[in-house]
């Protein structure tokens, strides 16, 4: 059971703008090899069934569950995870949005629900409040009730159209 | 939503009263969070647990040698060889008439719930953990299981723990009033009995530690138990009480030779019993003479323990340290059987271990609660006024007892707190706590909310039976603002600022009833189904100075809460507190609060917090609540001696009164001279080129004039008869929880709390068969609801003036008391005319349809 488990394939992918080429066990998932092999533990293992979404990356931009998924699956893949939103010290419009917001508390939940936010916003800048609710019903908190979460998000929307209104104003 | 605090409220012009932005945030949010599974030490084995697929059943066999021969094993140990290095759990807070079984971190020849752990496996990995776990065989015979309540009072069935000889484990009545009398001549007994289902904590972070070996300075092989604890003194003392078993003769023997120490805990005990006289003289002995009665071992084992205890050296006793922490409310206040498996392991192999709780593991093995069935009678007359309450509560605590205290200390806090504040003659409570094949029972954000959820579910009863409205009942017999300072029946003192009777008004207004009866008879015409609901309660949080007398004589030598605020070198300021966050967001409101006492910016502050090498011993830690009020008022307290000390130095560098000084944004300078200062660097520099030690304000904060968190809340539900769904259209909070140190934290934990309310009563359940075998292990299966099941939630804060200085109340627990029986209220009101009548508190979709006899109840 455990050598033909334990056979090495090599991959190659970007997590946040970074090239990453390792020999991974097959039965690895992308999670473990994240928070494990490539050391950025900002992704969390909540559940490793599907459920919980504390896992999220976005891959190729779009959220995955990186317990459900084995590492060898994301080769030639681009990630972004939690650490991989700030730019120079200055936080993804989600970040800042969900700090203003007192959008957590315990925070274990923070990078699916920061990655999976991320996402939605890139496809749809301006969701309502219902459509936010809704997007964000794969992941679970247990702390917030969620009210806070999705005030975040909402003000991170803000916050991005006072900040593309700023820098349209330069451009002019 | 807010609405502006009542007038006459201190406005103290600092940080206190803000929505300080969090502190935490800075790494929560950038993925920089130190989570017990982010940590890696050197060198780290990994521990995982082989369990029993039965719920009742003789340990035959266990054959490890396959497990031990597959590459990568370290060790493994099983039940009975773990048991020969490790003391068993000692019942520390007995109660008279209750018997608490010893057990240890493994099974031992007797498994007694799904889950329960008869072996660890220590591997290089934990996939290769994993494999070998499932390379252990054991050989099991059957046991009958004992799953329900039901099943557990029949005397005719096995009892799971032999020198209990019943699975009733604690059996004990109270009563206060002449609750015969008020019976007799009440004009009407109104009777019912409700039952509500297992729930379980799930945080989304489970379980876990790592136990790190390393050498000391001086050369001692030490352990650092990296936790995820509520409380961690308590944890680290478990953990010595529990590891290097030794004999009782072998530390006398050792013992002998250490002359000083022994001196030395002789004038700690006698310290500790001199400062603590009044508070231990209250306790008796009862409870452990009633345990010893049962189980005679039980004298040997604690013996032995205290001298295995006071015979380690410190290196031998491990330090705990805890970080960041996903959520627990309450699980992880109980330290582990887990957490004395790993710790033994980690000794014994001299190595250090990892061990990560999986969700299957957190669903099956870390607790539940709630499981109780009451009965409740109601003497009350005609014109709605209630006279007494006689209930009957039987509580599943599962088959092993949760560490340090179990169920039996929570009905303790119920038999207090049922009465709510509302004015009887005469109380009684029967208490039964029962034994079955399930997990252990544990802390759950507020314990004891049953008691809410009963008696407020019973007052809809009773003004239903009555014709009177579920607002009208409460009206008339809740304890008034006027009425007040007075006692509950059950003796703690209602102080003038529990305002229960204002939100109670104040949420009647804001809810518009007579509004709602026109929507919800409209609404029926047209086949829908509208209800609302209201409940009130109040929390002791941290409750009257009198409070724990009442729950176990004695409860209060346990109870201070410890912090020193101290003057660093550098000129900042560091907070050291012992309570031990996980989500609370203490690192801001603690430094909210530090800040305002000390004229410095928020930045300036750090709080410490959850190493026990730098933290004062409790052993309660964040829980109950207690986190504003005795977190919150200690570190005022701290940070306040911490400033008259501060100023006294500065007074002596500028030759000035200490009278004429002020500190502005950490400036210290005389009134109106900004110019001649100093700053809090020159002083800490001061001291240090005066050799002196550093400046810290230290107290033993014992909750001052306490007091109580209020609320009333008010649900709005619209039952589809269709799919059996529930919607909540509005839910309204009202409360009163004294001054806020930061609106929008207070608000995140209340709303925080009715979530968990709204999956309590539709989606979550910790469910057994009737064969106790364990069938929700996934979030597949229990349910955690997410934002599309969670309503918009309105918060109106009132704030009853007072002069009480650190006058915080806990508001952790109350969203979760209020919101199941808010939501029962008003789902019974949307079907009553249809005759449902509901008296059991989980309500999935199939459950309102079969009572609402849509569709046939389920015969399995």
């Amino acid at each position: 059971m455990t050598s033909q488990a334990d056979q090495q394939i090599a991959v190659g992918f970007t997590i946040n703008g970074q090239r990453h080429d390792l020999d991974v066990s097959v039965r690895r998932t992308l999670a473990e090899v994240i928070r494990e092999e490539v050391g950025l533990t900002g992704t969390h293992l909540g559940c490793e069934h599907g459920v919980c979404g504390a896992c999220t990356v976005a891959l190729d931009g779009r959220p995955v569950r990186s317990c459900l998924m084995l590492a060898i699956q994301a080769d030639g893949a681009s990630i972004t995870t939690i650490e991989g939103l700030a730019t120079d010290g200055v936080l993804h419009p989600v970040q800042q949005g969900m700090h203003d917001s007192h959008g957590f508390q315990c925070a274990f939940c923070a990078p699916g629900f920061l990655i999976t936010a991320a996402c939605m916003l890139e496809s749809n800048p301006t969701p309502t409040r219902e459509q936010i609710r809704e997007e964000l019903s794969g992941n679970l908190c247990r702390c917030t009730g969620y009210h806070s979460i999705i005030d975040g998000v909402e003000t991170a929307v803000r916050l991005m159209q006072s900040g593309n209104e700023s820098a349209g104003g330069e451009h002019a | 939503m807010r609405e502006a605090l009542t007038p006459g409220s201190k406005a103290s012009g600092g940080l206190v009263g803000t929505s300080v932005k969090r502190v935490e945030d800075k790494r929560l949010l950038i993925g920089e969070g130190r989570f017990i599974d982010d940590l890696v030490v050197a060198g780290m084995a990994h521990a995982v647990f082989v369990r029993s697929p039965f719920p009742h059943a003789t340990i035959v066999s266990i054959d490890v040698s396959a497990a031990e021969a597959l590459p990568g094993v370290v060790a493994v140990m099983t039940g009975p060889e773990l048991a020969e290095i490790t003391n068993p759990f000692l019942p520390l807070s007995s109660i008279d008439k209750l018997y608490n079984p010893l057990f240890g971190p493994l099974a031992v020849d007797r498994v007694r719930h799904v889950g329960d752990p008869v072996a660890i496996v220590i591997a290089e990995s934990r996939r290769v953990g994993e494999d070998a776990a499932e390379l252990v065989a054991v050989d099991y015979e059957p046991l009958e299981p004992i799953s329900s309540i039901v099943q557990a009072l029949n005397s005719s069935r096995e009892p799971i723990w032999p020198k209990a000889k019943s699975n009733v484990m604690f059996d004990h009545t109270d009563t206060f009033g002449d609750i015969d009398g008020v019976f007799t001549n009440a004009d009407r007994i109104i009777t019912e009995s409700f039952s509500c289902h297992r729930q379980s904590n799930q945080p989304m972070e489970t379980r876990g530690c790592v136990a790190e070996m390393a050498t000391s300075g001086d050369g001692e092989r030490e352990m650092v138990f990296h936790a995820t604890t509520q409380t961690s003194h308590a944890l680290r003392w478990v953990l010595a009480m529990s590891t290097e078993r030794q004999s009782a003769l072998a530390s006398m023997r050792s013992l002998a030779h250490k002359r000083d120490k022994l001196k030395r805990f002789g004038a700690g005990a006698k310290a500790f019993a001199t400062e603590k006289k009044d508070e231990l003289g209250k306790s008796d002995n009862a409870g452990m003479l009633y345990q010893a009665r049962k189980d005679p071992s039980t004298l040997k084992h604690m013996g032995r323990t205290f001298l295995n205890v006071l015979d380690k050296d410190p290196s031998e006793i491990p330090s705990v340290v805890a970080d960041d922490i996903g959520g627990a409310f309450g699980v992880k206040g109980h330290p582990g059987r887990e957490d004395v498996a790993v710790a033994a392991m980690a000794r014994r192999l001299d190595r250090s271990i990892k061990w990560i709780e999986d969700r299957n593991e957190h669903l099956m093995v870390s607790g539940h609660a709630r499981e109780e069935d009451m009965t409740i009678r109601l003497a009350v007359t005609n014109d709605g006024r209630l006279l007494g309450m006689d209930v009957s509560l039987v509580m599943n605590q599962g088959a092993y007892p949760a560490v340090p205290f179990g169920a039996a200390f929570f009905t303790r806090i119920m038999k207090v707190m049922f009465p709510g504040t509302y004015r009887w003659d005469a109380y009684r409570l029967r208490t039964r706590i029962v034994a079955s094949n399930k997990a252990q029972y544990v802390a759950y954000r507020g314990p004891w909310a049953n008691e809410t959820w009963v008696r407020e579910r019973m007052l809809d009863v009773t003004a239903r039976a009555l014709g009177l409205s579920g607002a009208e009942i409460r009206q008339r017999n809740m304890i008034t603002m006027a009425e007040l300072p007075t006692s509950m029946i059950t003796g703690p003192t209602l102080d003038v600022r529990m305002s229960a009777h204002t939100t109670l008004e104040r949420a009647i207004e804001l809810a518009d009833l007579e509004g709602f009866a026109i929507e919800q008879a409209k609404a029926r015409s047209q086949g829908r189904y509208l209800g609302l609901g209201i409940a009130t309660f109040h929390e002791a949080a941290p409750g009257p100075p009198d409070y724990l007398d009442h729950v176990l004589p004695g409860g209060g030598a346990m109870s201070s809460e410890p912090s020193s605020t101290v003057l660093k070198p550098d000129g900042r300021i560091a907070v050291i507190t012992s309570q031990m966050p996980h989500g609370q967001s203490h690192e801001t409101t603690m430094a909210q609060i530090a800040a305002d006492q000390l004229g410095v910016g928020i930045e300036s502050i750090d709080v410490v917090f959850g190493d026990t090498r730098r933290t004062t011993f409790t052993p309660t830690g964040t829980g109950g609540s207690r986190g504003g009020p005795m977190g919150g008022g200690s570190v005022l307290f701290s940070s306040r001696d911490l400033r008259r000390q501060i100023l006294d130095e500065a007074a002596d560098m500028l030759e000035a009164a200490v009278t004429d000084l002020e500190i502005t944004d950490g400036n210290i300078h005389v009134v109106g001279v900004p110019a001649i200062s100093k700053s809090f660097a020159e002083v800490a520099a001061n001291i240090a080129s005066a050799q002196g030690e550093a400046l810290a304000g230290s107290v033993n904060y014992d909750g001052g004039a306490g007091g109580w968190s209020v609320a009333t809340h008010v649900c709005w539900v619209d039952v589809d008869l269709a799919t059996g769904s529930v919607a909540i259209p509005r839910y309204l909070v009202v409360e009163d929880c004294g001054e806020l140190i930061n609106p929008a934290i207070v608000e995140g934990q209340v709303r925080g709390g009715v979530a968990q309310g709204v999956g309590a009563v539709f989606y979550e359940h910790a469910a057994y068969t009737d064969e106790a075998n364990f069938i929700t292990g996934t979030f597949v299966d229990y349910l955690i609801p997410t934002s599309m099941e969670i309503p918009e939630i309105e918060i109106h804060h009132v704030e009853t003036p007072s002069d009480v200085e650190a006058n915080f109340r806990g508001v952790g627990e109350g969203g979760m008391i209020g919101a199941p029986a808010a939501i029962t209220n008003a789902v019974e009101d949307a079907l009553a005319h249809l005759g449902v009548r509901i008296t059991e508190q989980h309500l999935p979709p199939t459950r309102i349809l079969e009572l609402a006899g849509i569709i046939e109840k389920d015969p399995v």
